[in-house]
């Protein structure tokens, strides 16, 4: 529970913007930023060309992913647990057609989804898939929130493998143990999944799902095995009464992430950020909205699939060695 | 109108930062043979690339100076910029003077450094490593090199280090400069604060200070306020708000221009007043040291008792004047 003790240093969160600013102190035009409006200019035909290939989904008329054609006869390809419940799909061009899902893919969290009532042929991605290609410093594009122009960005660290978070009780436990016996709650976490479940400060948890418990170790080491929303049984000491408490493990951003500081600076993020096989990490400012379109290349191809908004300075991309195996499967698979 | 007279130095030039001339536009009219970078604006893909490439070469070039900062509640980012291990950062990552503590290389080692000082109001902040060496360390640009429009980057170590994902990388540009602050659109978060902002030369203009609500208009120390101030920093103490009060006052509001520091406002009754100083004069040199900066005129005031007498070099109506001064109380805060 260390990330608790620690604070990011920012220093102050300045609410003054440049509006502040006096007339004559120059200040860069919003046109001339790197991801001004004039920006969209310098990809000459690409432009037009990317923003063909990406497509909003819609949910009762409320944008709630992107989504990339990967195939001419409709297919449509977005982060699967952004885009449940679509409905239509809107184009750069301003089609809007009705769509259903194909195929799901819990552990890439990717969806195929189709464009149905027509039979139009549609212009779909080229891939860029050696992930050595795409090195750190690289541009990146992608669709702004509307589909009306490009957001420009780098590839901005390593690209890895995010492990699994695992579920939490959301709770602070001694780090040394001040008795032979079971393991003090030193801070309950407010509404997080340990409150829920009745558990107290200067509880002592004795035994967590039927195994005695002698360091905060032993708990951690169960804890982390079971995912949120899994069912946690301890047996605990209070004031001198042994009790059992049934507590259901929680998400470690629901839990933590309120008392995070950076979290709390960096707006919506999205909910599923953790457990992928490979991302790529990149800085361009896209919404929770604009997950599931694509990453572009300079030439306009597709490098990956944003699949999580973390921060303020990150997202992550599924690289298109991680996409393409999914969906050339899938693409077999359909008739 | 008295509460900003008795507030400190820094929320009294907030509070009258008037005219001043706009910098001289040192751009290129974008000719064919103008660097993309240098271009107001790139106009083809070929100038992204061009702009890629000059990010890959000079990314290489620097990325071994980027350090991890552990304070003892916190994590903050710093840069090297010289063999013998002295790094700059931002005060509030080292909050004071002679603090042990730890940096990480981008490699994960780890060694010992002991805070020296700095100024709150740039958030100027330096550390050196206590042993060892030769370090790889960055070169820091002159002053007023960097202007606005400039291409740059900014790198740290965004909530704190972590060897898997290693320092992180965000591009933007110069989208204001003035005194004591420079502000970018390269995307900042926490543990960022101290990280360097580096021009496409690869060379060191900022340090990363705080982040903005909009998070295109971020922050940052301009090197200037390191070279202006580099001896105090270096040998002295960090300047803070609160050590302001107690020390020596001129009374006077000034912004830094190309000329000298134009004065905008005086506060009646002072000594400066009375020599004769009037708004838009340009201070010059304050007991022969040229006042290069805004910061180091406070800083050279402050630490002077009330009562001290000082010599003042200042530019009135084109002719060049030189005063003595006996420095006034700062007026308490309210």
């Amino acid at each position: 529970m260390n990330f608790l003790k620690w604070s990011f240093f920012v220093g102050v969160f300045s609410f003054k913007g440049l509006l502040a600013s006096p007339p004559d102190v120059e200040v860069l035009e919003t046109s001339h930023r790197i991801n001004g409006s004039l920006m969209d200019e310098t990809m000459g035909v690409k432009k037009a060309e990317v923003l063909d290939l990406l497509w909003g989904l819609y949910r009762n008329d409320k944008l709630i992913s992107h989504g990339i054609m990967v195939n001419a006869k409709g297919y449509l390809l977005s982060k699967a647990s952004s885009s449940m419940g679509a409905r239509y799909a809107k184009s750069f061009s301003g089609k809007y057609l009705p769509i259903r899902i194909r195929k799901r893919d819990e552990e890439a969290d990717l969806a195929l989804w189709q464009i149905t009532g027509s039979s139009e042929l549609w212009p779909f991605a080229k891939w860029q898939n050696d992930l050595n290609k795409t090195k750190i410093g690289n541009w990146g594009v992608s669709g702004n929130n509307d589909l009306s122009g490009l957001t420009f960005g780098v590839i901005s660290a390593k690209s890895r493998s995010i492990g699994r978070e695992g579920g939490v009780m959301g709770v602070i436990l001694e780090e040394s143990n001040s008795s032979t016996r079971g393991v003090e709650v030193l801070e309950v976490l407010p509404h997080a999944a340990g409150d829920r479940g009745g558990l107290r400060v200067m509880d002592r948890i004795l035994r967590v799902d039927g195994r005695t418990v002698r360091t905060t170790e032993q708990i951690n080491e169960i804890v982390k095995k079971k995912d949120p929303g899994d069912l946690l049984i301890l047996s605990i000491q209070r004031r001198k009464k042994e009790t059992l408490l049934r507590i259901t493990l929680g998400h470690r951003e629901v839990a933590f992430d309120m008392f995070n500081r950076n979290l709390l600076m960096s707006g919506p993020v999205s909910k599923r950020k953790d457990n992928f096989p490979m991302i790529l990490q990149h800085d361009l400012p896209l919404f929770k909205e604009m997950m599931g379109g694509g990453i572009f290349d300079l030439q306009g191809y597709c490098v990956g699939i944003n699949i999580a908004r973390i921060d303020r300075v990150t997202s992550y991309a599924l690289p298109a060695s991680v996409v393409l195996p999914v969906l050339n499967q899938w693409i077999q698979e359909l008739p | 109108m008295n509460k900003a007279l008795g507030s400190t130095a820094y929320h009294w030039f907030l509070l009258f930062i008037l005219a001043a001339l706009a910098p001289n536009k040192l751009w290129g009219n974008d000719a064919s043979n103008t660097k993309p970078w240098n271009k107001r604006i790139p106009h083809s893909i070929d100038d992204l690339l061009g702009i890629q490439k000059q990010l890959h070469e000079q990314l290489s070039e620097v990325r071994e100076t980027v350090v991890s900062i552990e304070a003892i509640e916190g994590a903050g980012s710093g840069v090297l910029i010289s063999p013998e291990g002295l790094i700059l950062t931002a005060a509030h990552v080292i909050e004071e003077r002679g603090r042990e503590m730890t940096v990480i290389f981008p490699d994960g080692n780890k060694v010992k450094a002991i805070s020296l000082g700095g100024s709150e109001l740039s958030d100027a902040g330096m550390l050196k490593i206590m042993e060892g060496g030769p370090w790889p360390h960055a070169p820091m640009a002159l002053a007023n090199k960097s202007i606005v429009g400039d291409w740059c980057f900014a790198l740290g170590h965004p909530s704190g280090f972590d060897n898997e994902r290693g320092m992180v990388l965000r591009l933007g540009r110069l989208i204001r400069k003035k005194d004591e602050t420079i502000q970018t659109d390269c995307r900042l978060l926490g543990g960022d604060s101290g990280g360097p902002l580096f021009s496409l030369s690869g060379e060191v203009i900022g340090i990363h200070s705080r982040i903005s609500q909009n998070s295109d208009e971020n922050f940052h120390t301009p090197i200037e306020s390191f070279l202006s101030n580099w001896k105090y920093f270096l040998e002295e103490d960090i300047l803070t708000y609160g050590s302001l009060q107690g020390g020596g006052f001129l009374g006077v509001s000034c912004e830094e221009a190309s000329k000298g520091l134009e004065v905008l406002e005086l506060i009646p009754g002072t000594s400066a007043e009375s020599a004769g100083i009037r708004p838009g004069d340009y201070l010059l040199r304050l007991n022969d040291t040229l006042l290069d900066t805004r910061e180091k005129l406070t800083i050279l005031i402050s630490r002077q008792p009330p009562g001290s007498v000082v010599i003042l070099d200042y530019l009135h109506k084109g002719r060049e004047i030189s005063v003595r001064l006996t420095l006034g109380e700062r007026p308490a805060e309210e």
